[in-house]
């Protein structure tokens, strides 16, 4: 039962961070979505990934939202979308029934019911599964969060688009 | 971390790293961006020659990255350490050039940037033994190559020969990458030792695919026919990049694909048919071409491809050792070739060769190692390119046929005459003009010496060259001779006395061109033709062409509005899971 | 039994999915669409974790969902860039307004 109120509560936030005008209020929606699907990937059995995602996609992502949102400021803006409304329903319909074409038939597997059994026994293996099988995983993070500190430098120190000018002005005076 | 291991680091590493340093240190401070692309470069050499004791069969480095890829490989074999090595020590000769011709010149950071990056990623290509690590560091290339051609970015020659050259070469990539994909989906992996030992395992068809795919890659890159049109559009380039990319490393990329993969193909019905028809008509047909041509630099890229003709169907004939061997010449004396014609191009300030003339007695020790890498490409006795081409056509006499033979004899001579024609043209006649064209420079010399040595004397190297191949290249069954043996074999054998004798038609041809009237007069027709490289130049601009327009077409379709692109991509994973549930 | 976890996780993995492609379609401010992607991505570790449950492979999920979640953190800093990027060239963050690609 304690299930399907975190399914709920998740559906429910996550759509009223899509509802709500306000941006900050959205964020702050948003830090809810995302510590009740860390909960619900808990009761899943993962755990390890669960504190991850508490603390970094609930904890420092809604700080770096509240911090741009303070630089960026919010706004009053029309909610008359640029895509015809009916267009973006009939393309969540789809999402919906394809991904449940694709779904449904994998939980008639015989694996599925071994799945809904056992809760415990499974983990133990992240660190080996982690830093051995799939260490190429961590080298790319390693090297994403590099290139992304480097690009947040980059795009926030100074401002591109006025040495952007300078350059071009640069060619035209050749 | 042994001995081999931290070599092949230092090969890969140093380059890239300097890559990084010099555009670290900026366009303000082209005196510490010159010294550092030279240090850079040169430590990369030294560690390449210390790396050529250590080849063998073993793996060297070994990088876990997990199931999906299986392991990043690099073994230090006997196709690697030698490529490694001339990618390194002519790329740092190249830069050492570089010092005296690009002097002045804006940008530098750009172009030290991609030249050692691109050496790095030369001898990742040839150490590594990944398939996957393999089209990456063959991309790199691509991408470093077309950078380079396209240096002078405000010249649109320039920019639409790189143009060219990436589309050109991307073809070839595709068919890389197919014959990656498709041997790791039967093979289970992407090690390269495993598709040699377990070729017999793929079926008859599946094998057939990879081994065409893989030459349709090896054709682009060495620019064969029919994609030989790209490299003398590359011309625009600065000239030591010419000599390193388009001479010396890069456009070899594919005949040391075919010379690696060989044991794995030999049996595919019609492959070894089909690599020594590319490479016959790549070397008579630019050969011709190169003999019409008037810019210094596109005879020397029409030759190149000629002599990478002459390469590829070495492959084919069954004389890997005998193709290499001509690689490692080649490399030598065209790079020579190539930088002595920069240092002309730098002095006389033109690339047209009737704007030249006479020009031999202002610089004399740029004349003396023009005429010696001519020579050379001549395949004249004693020089290295004679022991490596005489090679080559026993190889053809053993493995291929009569006809075939026959037309690469043709082709000799023909070499003959268009080298001839082009050392008089620039050298010696009347001076066209009274211009006051000063000798290379310091650095120029430093660069040219040690490459006119080698011409010399690079093939007394022969017989540890082929121990070394023979031990480390388990599966290509490669027997080694001593250099006194082989001299003999050469010696002895009637083709060398006929190839000879036809390189000295073709010389008694240039010689005698005011009386041979009948020959000269039909030549003028067949230069139109082959100025249009035979209608080649039209298939290839159109595919060229075809690309840009349709990546301009495809814009209307840009309209900015960022809801529509997510509607694009929203619908693209309908389109997957679809495919995915289908099962397709 | 209907209400089971892993019905449960199904239900919400599709339901954010919709949630997300509805969000991010009928936006128009461009930091709405930054927290319409984020959405997307929790269904994805969610659908990946389930995956792994379903297989008994749940340490392999992990480490996947964890790349996920190193990938998104950077994709969402990134994205927040450009977008006080944004406000700060163009005034605002409706993207009507910089949709200025037009030939």
């Amino acid at each position: 039962m304690l299930n399907v109120l975190i399914g709920v509560g998740i559906l429910v936030s996550a759509f009223l961070s899509i509802r709500e005008s306000r941006l900050l209020v959205t964020a702050l929606w948003l830090a809810l979505t995302s510590a009740l699907v860390s909960w619900l990937m808990f009761r899943m059995g993962a755990a390890e990934v669960a504190v991850v995602e508490l603390s970094v996609g609930a904890g420092l992502v809604t700080v770096i939202f509240v911090f741009a949102i303070n630089i960026a400021g919010d706004e009053a803006l029309g909610s008359q979308p640029l895509l015809p409304r009916p267009l973006a329903w009939v393309a969540v319909v789809l999402a919906g029934v394809m991904l449940a074409w694709m779904v449904l038939p994998a939980m008639q597997a015989p694996e599925f019911l071994t799945g809904l059994e056992e809760t415990s026994s499974l983990h133990g293996y992240f660190k080996r599964v982690l830093w051995h099988d799939r260490s190429v995983d961590v080298i790319l993070q390693a090297v994403l969060m590099f290139a992304g500190v480097l690009t947040v430098l980059g795009l926030l120190t100074d401002d591109p688009f006025a040495t952007g000018k300078e350059e071009s002005h640069d060619l035209q005076s050749h | 971390m042994n001995y081999a291991a931290l070599c092949i680091g230092l090969v890969i590493g140093l380059p890239w790293l300097g890559a990084l340093l010099v555009w670290w240190a900026g366009d303000g401070r082209p005196r510490l961006q010159h010294t550092l692309a030279v240090l850079f470069s040169v430590a990369a050499g030294v560690a390449a020659a210390l790396l050529i004791p250590l080849g063998s069969h073993e793996t060297a480095v070994k990088i876990s990255v997990g199931g999906a890829f299986g392991d990043f490989t690099f073994v230090p074999d006997g196709l690697g350490v030698f490529l490694a090595a001339i990618a390194t020590v002519v790329g740092s000769l190249a830069v050492i050039f570089s010092v005296d011709y690009m002097k002045g010149e804006a940008q530098l950071g750009r172009y030290y940037a991609m030249i050692l990056f691109f050496i790095g990623a030369m001898a990742g290509l040839v150490l590594t033994n990944n398939l996957f690590l393999i089209f990456l560091f063959w991309e790199i290339t691509a991408l470093t190559s077309y950078a380079l051609i396209s240096f002078y970015n405000d010249d649109p020659k320039a920019v639409a020969g790189g143009m060219k050259a990436l589309i050109i070469t991307q073809l070839g990539g595709v068919g890389l990458l197919a014959g990656a994909l498709i041997s790791y989906a039967y093979l289970g992996s992407f090690e390269v030792s495993v598709l040699l030992e377990k070729a017999e395992v793929l079926p008859e068809s599946v094998l057939g695919i990879l081994a065409f795919g893989f030459l349709i890659a090896a054709a682009a890159k060495s620019s064969q026919f029919p994609f030989q049109t790209w490299l003398p559009d590359a011309m625009e380039a600065p000239t030591p990049v010419s000599a390193l990319i388009h001479a010396a490393t890069m456009v070899n990329a594919g005949v040391y694909l075919l010379a690696r993969f060989y044991p794995a193909f030999e049996g595919v019905p019609g492959w070894r048919e089909a690599v020594m028809l590319v490479g016959m008509l790549s070397a008579v047909l630019s050969a011709i071409m190169a003999l019409t041509a008037y810019d210094l630099k596109r005879v020397l890229a029409y030759s190149t491809v000629s002599q990478l003709g002459y390469m590829v169907y070495a492959v084919g004939a069954g004389g890997v050792f005998a193709s290499q061997f001509h690689l490692f010449s080649h490399s030598i004396f065209k790079a020579l070739l190539f930088l002595s014609a920069g240092a002309v191009i730098h002095a006389a300030g033109t690339r047209d060769m009737r704007q030249m003339g006479g020009l031999g007695k202002q610089m004399p020790v740029v004349r003396a190692v023009f005429v010696i890498g001519a020579l050379a490409l001549a395949g004249l006795p004693v020089l290295n390119g004679f022991w490596s081409k005489e090679l080559i056509l026993e190889a053809g006499l053993t493995g291929g046929p009569a006809w075939m033979l026959g037309v690469m004899i043709f082709t000799a001579g023909v070499t003959a005459l268009y080298t001839f024609r082009c050392v008089y043209m620039v050298f010696y006649g009347q001076p066209a003009q009274n211009r006051h064209a000063h000798d290379a420079g310091m650095f120029m010399k430093i660069a040219l010496i040690p490459l006119a040595l080698g011409t010399l004397v690079s093939w007394l190297v022969v017989g540890p060259f082929g121990r070394l191949l023979e031990e480390t290249l388990p599966f290509h069954g490669i027997h080694a001779h001593s250099l006194g043996d082989i001299a003999l074999e050469i010696v002895k054998a009637p083709v060398t006395w006929i190839a000879l004798g036809v390189i000295a038609l073709g010389l008694a041809a240039w010689v005698l061109r005011k009386q041979l009237r009948l020959v000269s007069e039909p030549l003028q027709g067949v230069a139109g033709v082959s100025r249009s490289s035979f209608g080649f130049e039209f298939i290839n601009r159109k595919v060229v062409d075809f690309t840009q327009q349709l990546a301009e077409d495809l814009r209307a379709g840009q309209t900015g509005v960022l809801s529509w692109n997510l509607l694009a991509i929203v619908v693209t994973l309908f389109v997957v899971i679809a495919i995915l549930s289908l099962g397709v | 039994m209907i209400f089971n976890l892993i019905n449960v996780v199904v239900v919400v993995t599709v339901g954010l999915v919709g949630i997300a492609i509805y969000g991010m379609l009928v936006s128009r401010n461009l930091m709405k669409i930054v927290v319409g992607l984020q959405l997307a991505v929790k269904a994805a570790m969610l659908a990946f974790i389930l995956s792994g449950r379903l297989n008994g492979k749940i340490d392999e999920a992990q480490s996947l969902a964890l790349t996920v979640i190193v990938t998104d953190t950077v994709v969402a800093v990134v994205a927040l860039a450009l977008v006080v990027q944004v406000r700060r060239k163009f005034g605002t963050l409706d993207i009507k307004a910089i949709s200025t690609l037009r030939r």
